[in-house]
């Protein structure tokens, strides 16, 4: 019986996130925090509220997304009231004698100096230090008596050019959302015309009827649709499929357990195979575009194809172990009846289409995210998509994901990511090693939180450990990426950790611990063969 | 997340316990509310409506002292509250017109004469509760387990109700 009292925790749950969220939004407005800029403390304000909303969930987490879009524009946008208008301070260096200069003290930071490139950008200089007190002496070189040089270092605008709106608005529209949204329309095309069902039949049939190959069946099926459609829609497809297998097996048997488990964990699995699979890769490859580092279509997949394969085996073989089947054969009822509508014909070719084109993006190099427009413009202009389909696309997964990387963004370019990372000696460690704690720490927290989510709040500190070198010899951008991106979505030990684990968990058939057994066995060997192969067989597919 | 009740409404206390028996595998996600004549009945529904929570199936005998239970269902259909509730007539001694009445204006969903086979009637309240939880309901999964798992697979399948997150 639920009663006032059982929702008073859902509401407190609520009131606690939002508060806490609140105080970190505010704390490093009020805080000062040593070798980190005006805007980066603004930056950190909206990745502590962000992190906490996403992990409280006191707001859904697309909305934190779109939050976290409107504060950058407000706060961190050239237009915005705090930029806007706002200009670097500027004092001219009286020469004392030759490459000896006379400054204002609150234009020496150190033994740094900003020089006054234009109105809102600077470049930082070290210089040598003769003399401190209201006015400072200084030795350089760099600069000449018609040098400009920022008056006061603590300006907002040293260390800090504001970018403008349209580009924190931008993020919808780059090219992995659009790659995104064409992969989208495809499955919703797919579920439409019960496409997906019928390959679903078609590529079952060799399987046969003994129980382990109809597992095994299951999983390459699962992991095959979940590289292309959403893990979840796929998952709930192929419920359908295995329920009744389910039904011919008796309560007890541990069977059952397998069946409804085993397409969950390849769901979640075949997710990492292409670059559409699953929100995380997109955080993944927006993130190295920024940096100049594209991993084309086709690339993406011999980069993780073999790691998934050998993840389906891995879970394949612990399921047989935990759960052995005592039935012999089962009847399996697979009848594929192909749409042969006009518009399910389009939809086929399309769908042929673009994936080629996807596949050989390396060959004809047409980027991925040009080649999705195919299927978006073709699916409406062909009538096979209507407008309520359009509608119905899951577009809050898209808006999550663009928050993702517009914040990704704002901790870049205000040093806030490398602020964050900087407190460590990691060129102490060997890259091995970085790449585990990269690898176990996204896979830990997206065993609890949004894969998403995590790639988004780990992701910009690989890339600033990257970009600013601290993080010693031999630190592969694109490696280190990749292993979050891999660790993100491997975390399949709880109904939480994903959403095709709550809907497999949901049937009944299985009991948590079943389920953590099988997570942890993945996880294990998961973040072991990431390793394997991101110091074996990575960095052959990357240069 | 609300409570979905299942209200049975029969006035003859052993025939109410045989109903509550054979639901019973349904009582854990959809706790069931049991009421004698109508006027009980409506004193439940308006308890439940206060809680904030639902009823997604009323189980009605027809003939009853007081309001007959195809009148209930009618009264129950002009409430928008109830106007969802998937509505079984659950009776051997309803004639054909009061039966026509509760298709055409308690708009029905079904008919079950007694006496009644268990099993058929386990699973037309399952099949019924399926439809309330996918027409009604955007969080289908608290209640998968006891309800008809293709049928609902095949809504979030549709629907894309859940998304990859």
């Amino acid at each position: 019986m639920s009663t006032k009292k059982d929702r008073l925790p859902e509401w407190t749950k609520t009131a606690v996130g939002l508060v806490l969220g609140g105080i970190g939004f505010i704390l490093p407005l009020i805080v000062q925090f040593d070798g980190l800029t005006f805007a980066g403390h603004l930056a950190l304000g909206i990745f502590l509220m962000a992190a906490v909303f996403w992990m409280l969930e006191p707001i859904p987490i697309y909305s934190t997304s779109m939050l976290v879009i409107l504060l950058q524009v407000i706060l961190l946008s050239t237009q915005g009231p705090l930029f806007k208008d706002s200009s670097l301070p500027q004092t001219q260096p009286i020469e004392i004698s030759e490459h000896v200069w006379q400054l204002p003290a609150t234009a020496l930071d150190g033994t740094t100096i900003h020089l006054r490139k234009r109105a809102t950008v600077s470049e930082a200089l070290e210089v040598e230090v003769l003399e401190r007190g209201e006015m400072v002496i200084v030795r350089s070189e760099n600069i000449n008596a018609a040098s400009s040089i920022v008056a006061d270092y603590r300006h907002k605008l040293v260390g800090y050019e504001p970018v403008s709106y349209t580009r924190f608005f931008g993020t919808l529209a780059s090219p992995i959302i659009i790659l995104f949204l064409g992969g989208f329309m495809l499955a919703a095309g797919a579920v439409k015309y019960n496409l997906d069902k019928n390959i679903t039949n078609v590529l079952l049939k060799p399987f046969g009827t003994k129980p382990m190959f109809i597992v095994l069946g299951l999983m390459l099926v699962t992991a095959t649709l979940s590289a292309f459609m959403s893990n979840t829609a796929t998952t709930a497809m192929m419920m359908t499929v295995a329920i009744p297998i389910a039904m011919q097996v008796s309560k007890e048997d541990k069977f059952r357990i397998m069946l409804a488990l085993c397409i969950p964990i390849a769901a979640n699995i075949g997710g990492m195979a292409t670059p559409i699979g699953t929100p995380p890769n997109a955080i993944v490859i927006a993130a190295l575009n920024a940096q100049g580092l594209g991993i084309a279509f086709g690339s993406w997949m011999a980069i993780m194809v073999p790691l998934v394969i050998l993840l389906l085996l891995a879970a394949w073989g612990t399921m047989r172990v935990l759960f052995p089947p005592t039935v012999e054969t089962f009847k399996l009822k697979l009848e594929s009846a192909f749409d042969r509508s006009g518009k399910a014909i389009m939809l086929y070719i399309l769908f042929g289409m673009t994936v080629l084109l996807w596949v050989t993006e390396a060959q004809h190099g047409i980027p991925s995210g040009m080649v999705a427009f195919l299927p978006i413009a073709g699916l409406t202009v062909t009538s096979v998509l209507s407008k309520e389909d359009v509608r119905s696309l899951p577009w809050e997964v898209l808006w999550l994901v663009a928050g993702g990387i517009a914040l990704g963004i704002s901790m870049e370019n205000t040093g806030l990511a490398i602020w964050l990372v900087s407190t460590i000696s990691w060129d102490m460690f060997p890259q091995l090693v970085l790449l585990l704690v990269f690898g176990f720490v996204a896979l830990m927290l997206s065993n609890f939180l949004s894969n998403t989510v995590t790639a988004t709040l780990l992701i910009p500190l690989a890339i600033s450990m990257g970009t600013s070198g601290i993080a010693g010899e031999g630190f592969s951008l694109v490696i280190t990426s990749l292993v979050i991106g891999a660790g993100c979505n491997m975390a399949m030990l709880l109904p939480i950790s994903t959403p095709p684990n709550a809907i497999a968990m949901s049937t009944g058939f299985i009991k948590t611990p079943d389920m953590v057994k099988v997570g942890f066995v993945i996880g294990i060997v998961g973040i072991l063969s990431v390793l394997a192969f991101a110091a074996l067989y990575w960095p052959l597919m990357i240069d | 997340m609300s409570q979905i009740y299942i209200l049975c409404v029969e006035d003859e206390p052993e025939v109410l316990d045989v109903v509550v028996r054979d639901l019973s595998e349904l009582e854990e996600v959809f706790p069931i509310e049991m009421a004698v004549n109508a006027e009980e009945a409506w004193d439940i529904i308006k308890e439940i409506k206060q809680r904030g929570d639902k009823i997604g199936l009323a189980v009605c005998d027809h003939v009853m002292p007081g309001q007959k239970g195809v009148e209930l269902m009618i009264e129950m259909q002009k409430d928008p509250f109830t106007q969802r509730t998937r509505k079984l007539l659950l009776t051997g001694q309803a004639g054909l017109d009061a039966t026509i009445e509760a298709v055409n204006k308690a708009k029905l969903n079904r008919y079950i004469s007694k006496p009644w086979d268990p099993v058929e009637l386990l699973r037309i309240a399952r099949d019924e509760l399926t439809t309330f939880v996918i027409e009604q309901e955007k969080d289908m999964l608290p209640y998968m387990a006891v309800l008809d798992i293709e049928r609902i697979q095949e809504a979030i399948r549709t629907k894309g109700t859940i998304s990859d997150y």
